[in-house]
């Protein structure tokens, strides 16, 4: 049996009928034709997948779209319009923070989340709540540069 | 002077901006209409005869087996090495299966879900067998057979006699005799697999998309298996959400779905889930040795003698076969050192268990962890600081070029000043210092080294002697200046991550002087590109690089006789720099004046030359033995005594990879690598029950380091650039996963050295780190 939902991606409105068993990480690149939410493990593991739910990090591939319906969802896609993001696709770029880039997604997903509730993380906080992300290319050495340069910036930007 | 752009330049990569904006396009993001999807019913058994193989009713035309496509060939790698018994792997099961997760069926259907739910509602009866799955217990002579006309469960036994190790095991004052373990792990990139296949009627060919590290290869090897003309076979690896060697081998799945491709009419995909890839894509490793290793009283190693059993699981894959793994420790395991006694006896041993094939490393990470134990305790024996025992019987610099016991030639560098400065990096003597007195937390605290040489940039005589039968001796490159002056570099080598885009074009800058945003470097499609081998083993910068490089020389040769020609001088007085090919008096002419002239206004050309400004090259390094890069790295950890945690507290790398084309790609590769290294050392393992069923199939059961885990890397670099390729390069890429499993043991056995407790065995668990030093306590 299918149900009727409207979940708003990235501003968008996107309605559709979904099965029960249809993740909202499915949803997002079959129906909301976003692909670059990537599915790692699709077992809520490895993080690749991260989007931000209401605000909030989540794991598209363990959540069921049909119990979204109403709610906003920003993916990666996104995050270029949003100050922090913006600064953190430069600071990845700038650092060296990404390698084949399939993690990236979740990461800046993430990063984005981290920069948001810290203002001047640690070295040891940027690694504690980069855990629910695998990368395997990286080693995470300049995926935590990355994270320190955009807080940085971040902080520049509101003393001028 | 303009700031440098080619090689040496730390240039942010090219490739970033499509991943960080979310267009990345790796083969499951492709959306081409009408393509359905596929679900495999694989084995859940390790070892029996398949009875039957039933689908419910309706599933005809979305249902197949090896009765609907008897003509794919099996996969039948066969090395030119006297001995080897090949198997045959038959893309989906056939008679037999012989490991948990082997492709017996295939549904089709319009969503993976459905596919996936038709899978699921097929029925396989088996006839079970007893399972093989400890390679020493494989070849005992009850054992059954996993393929019925081999004689034993061996794909070969090799053996190396160098020297005289009986009349160094006669009269050395000190014998190590030790067993090391490297248990069976794998890659795991973060993208698994995946394949998309249509018939392109317009091309009148198969358009084959994998997530592959060498399209060229897999070209060749699906017109091989498959009844097709290659010319009718066009393969793409669009991106590859990384590789690790886990995509350097032609798999099952991407016969069948180019098979399927062929048959129906409209595209296909498959998609791997995790469990799928734990239970089907390669394992790595896997290795027992046994080890006796003599030493003088001095620490002065005289001999080793090894035996080493490699458990490949149950078939042997296109194009290199699982020997390779055990063909390289039996040379890798001597290392760095300088003795002349060596016996090697090795055991490429079947199973029950999924193929195992190349990780970043292959082979090397387990003879690093042998070799380097081996030098630790050589140095506890005789009572002095392992990093001397280290220095003493390291290759010296005098002794360059350096042929190993094993054949190996070292072609240059200074090994022990690597270690020198690997023991200044971590600071040896403030790590003897803070052992002096007890941490406040009660852990133990222990430093270890591991040293390695990463042979790379192999050319055609050296693949010609490992018997292999794709021979991957060069790489190829077509340098295409365009009417506008901005240019085409189409390399047969293929990039997921290693930032090939932005190094290649600086090689392009490099010898043209032509600005990297004028560089399109286009990789991974096998109708774009001329034939090349792919990424692995270290070799895609030189190699690439090196024909990226003679492809500019022979188009800049022709564009000097252009410029020359407009310019009213002679084609060596003209140089290029900053996108422009300068005369001897100031004036100059632009590349796009040039790119105009070759191909649009002709009339522009010297008198009697042809248009176009394009040249096709080839490449292999001047030596065909590789160039070796070489490194150590030091690990300081923290073991917690009561639960055998073990932490990482600091770590350092030097590592001398001749001339770095891009220093920042190059430490990115070593952090990396090291990580994956981490990973083998403390976390990563697929165990298997005694019936063969796998053990470790999610991110619950198969850890992976994450950023909590692995620690700030830090850095050093040597550089004696080869004289044997472009500017003096070496591989690289795959060394930082070469010695933390030793380095890491080393330092555990260092924080544990009261109680004598010794790791040999990865990874190194908390449960296995306190089982050592209660064991090391009972003795006491």
């Amino acid at each position: 049996m299918k149900k009727f939902i409207t979940i708003n991606v990235n501003g968008q409105d996107v309605e559709c009928a979904v099965e029960g068993r249809t993740t909202l990480g499915d949803f997002i690149r079959n129906e909301a034709k976003l692909t670059g939410t990537h599915l790692g493990c699709e077992h809520g593991v490895c993080g690749a997948c991260t989007v931000l739910v209401d605000g909030r990090p989540m794991r598209s591939c363990i959540t069921f779209a049909a119990s979204l319906d109403g709610a906003h969802v920003t993916t990666t896609e996104k995050l270029g319009q949003d100050r922090i993001g913006a600064v953190l696709r430069e600071a990845f770029h700038e650092a060296h923070g990404l390698q084949c880039g399939f993690c990236t997604p979740g990461m800046l997903v993430t990063c984005r989340d981290i920069l948001a509730r810290h203002k001047n993380p640690s070295e040891e906080t940027i690694r504690y709540e980069l855990s629910g992300n695998i990368c395997r290319c990286t080693g995470y050495m300049n995926i935590v540069a990355a994270v320190k340069l955009a807080a940085q910036r971040l902080n520049s930007d509101e003393v001028k | 002077m303009s700031k440098n752009l080619g090689v040496g330049a730390s240039l942010l990569r090219k490739e970033d901006k499509r991943h960080l904006a979310g267009r990345g396009e790796f083969t499951s993001d492709l959306d081409i209409p009408g393509t359905w999807e596929v679900a495999f019913v694989r084995s859940p058994i390790a070892h029996g005869k398949i009875l039957e193989i039933e689908a419910p009713a309706g599933f005809s035309g979305h249902f197949f087996t090896h009765d609907d496509f008897p003509d794919i060939k099996p996969i039948r790698s066969i090395p030119e090495t006297p001995g080897f018994r090949p198997s045959s792997y038959h893309c989906f099961a056939k008679d037999k299966v012989r490991f948990v997760g082997e492709v017996v069926a295939v549904c089709v259907a319009p969503t993976r879900g459905e596919a996936e739910d038709m899978a699921q509602a097929c029925f396989v009866e088996y006839e079970e067998l007893p399972a093989v799955v400890d390679s020493l217990q494989a070849l005992e002579p009850d054992t059954v057979l996993l393929h019925d006309d081999w004689e034993k469960n061996s794909f070969i036994e090799t053996s190396l006699d160098v020297g005289d190790i009986d009349a160094v095991s006669a009269s050395a004052p000190i014998v190590i005799e030790r067993e090391f373990r490297m248990n069976r792990h794998s890659g795991v990139p973060m993208e698994g697999r995946a394949v998309l296949t249509y018939w392109d009627h317009r091309l009148d060919e198969l358009v084959v998309y994998s997530s592959t590290q060498f399209p060229h290869q897999i070209r060749a090897g699906l017109a091989q298996h498959l009844d097709i003309q290659e010319r009718q076979m066009h393969v793409i690896a669009p991106d590859v959400g990384g590789g690790f060697g886990i995509k350097n081998i032609l798999y099952p799945e991407e016969i069948i779905l180019s098979a399927l491709g062929m048959k129906l009419d409209h595209p296909v995909r498959w998609v791997e889930d995790r469990r799928e890839h734990f239970v089907s894509a390669i394992h790595a490793r896997e290795h027992l040795h046994r080890i006796k290793a003599y030493a003088d009283r001095e620490g002065r190693i005289l001999g080793v003698d090894a035996d080493v059993y490699v458990d490949a699981g149950a078939y042997s894959h296109w194009p290199n076969s699982p020997f390779m793994e055990t063909g390289m420790v039996m040379k890798n395991i001597p290392g760095p050192y300088d003795f002349r006694n060596y016996r090697a006896r090795s055991h490429t041993v079947a199973t029950n268990k999924p193929p195992i094939g190349p990780y970043r490393g292959v082979s090397r990470p387990a003879a690093c962890f042998t070799i380097e134990r081996i030098i630790d305790e050589i140095a506890h024996a005789v009572g002095k600081e392992p990093f001397e025992v280290r220095m003493m019987n390291m290759v010296k610099k005098d002794q360059m070029p350096y042929r190993t016991v094993t054949d190996l030639l070292y072609d240059g560098g200074d090994y022990g000043e690597c270690v020198r400065q690997t023991k200044e990096l971590i600071d040896l003597e403030a790590v003897r210092e803070r052992q002096k007195a007890p941490e406040a937390d009660g852990r133990l605290i222990g430093v270890g080294f591991a040293s390695f040489t990463e042979q790379t940039a192999h050319g055609c005589g050296e693949w010609v002697t490992r018997g292999v039968h794709v021979i991957p001796g060069f790489e190829s490159c077509t340098a295409r200046l365009m009417t506008d002056g901005s240019l085409h570099l189409l390399v047969g080598i293929q990039s997921h991550g290693q930032g090939l885009e932005t190094s290649l074009a600086q090689v392009a800058n490099q010898e043209l002087g032509i600005d990297p945003d004028r560089v399109s470097v286009r990789h991974g499609d096998t109708s774009i590109s001329p034939f090349g081998m792919g990424t692995f083993a270290s070799r895609s910068m030189v190699m690439a690089g090196g024909a990226v490089a003679r492809a500019c020389r022979t188009i800049k040769a022709k564009m000097a006789e252009i410029a020359a020609h407009m310019l009213q001088c002679k084609p060596d007085q003209v140089s290029f720099s900053d996108g422009a090919l300068h005369g001897p008096t100031g004036a100059s002419v632009t590349l796009e004046q040039i790119g105009h002239a070759g191909y649009l206004r002709q009339d522009g050309l010297p008198s009697g030359m042809d248009p176009m400004i394009e040249a096709v090259e080839t490449y292999e390094p001047n030596i065909a033995t590789g160039v070796f890069c070489y490194s150590t790295q030091a690990a300081v950890v923290a073991v917690t005594p009561e639960t055998g945690a073990v932490e990482i507290i600091d770590y350092a790398v030097v590592e001398d990879a001749g001339t770095l084309v891009n220093p920042m790609i190059v430490d990115g590769q070593i952090h990396g690598g090291v990580a994956q290294g981490i990973g083998t050392a403390l976390f990563e393992e697929i165990p298997y029950s005694d019936e063969g069923q796998p053990l470790a199939t999610t991110f619950a059961d198969y850890i992976m380091p994450g950023a909590a885990e692995v620690p700030h890397i830090k850095i050093g670099h040597m550089c004696t650039p080869t004289e044997h390729t472009e500017y003096g390069m070496k591989g690289m890429g795959e060394g930082g996963a070469i010695s933390p499993p030793a380095a890491i043991a080393n330092a555990i056995r260092d924080a544990l050295s009261q109680t004598g407790a010794e790791l040999n065995e990865t990874p190194m668990t908390p449960r296995r780190v306190k089982a050592a030093i209660d064991a090391a306590q009972s003795k006491v």
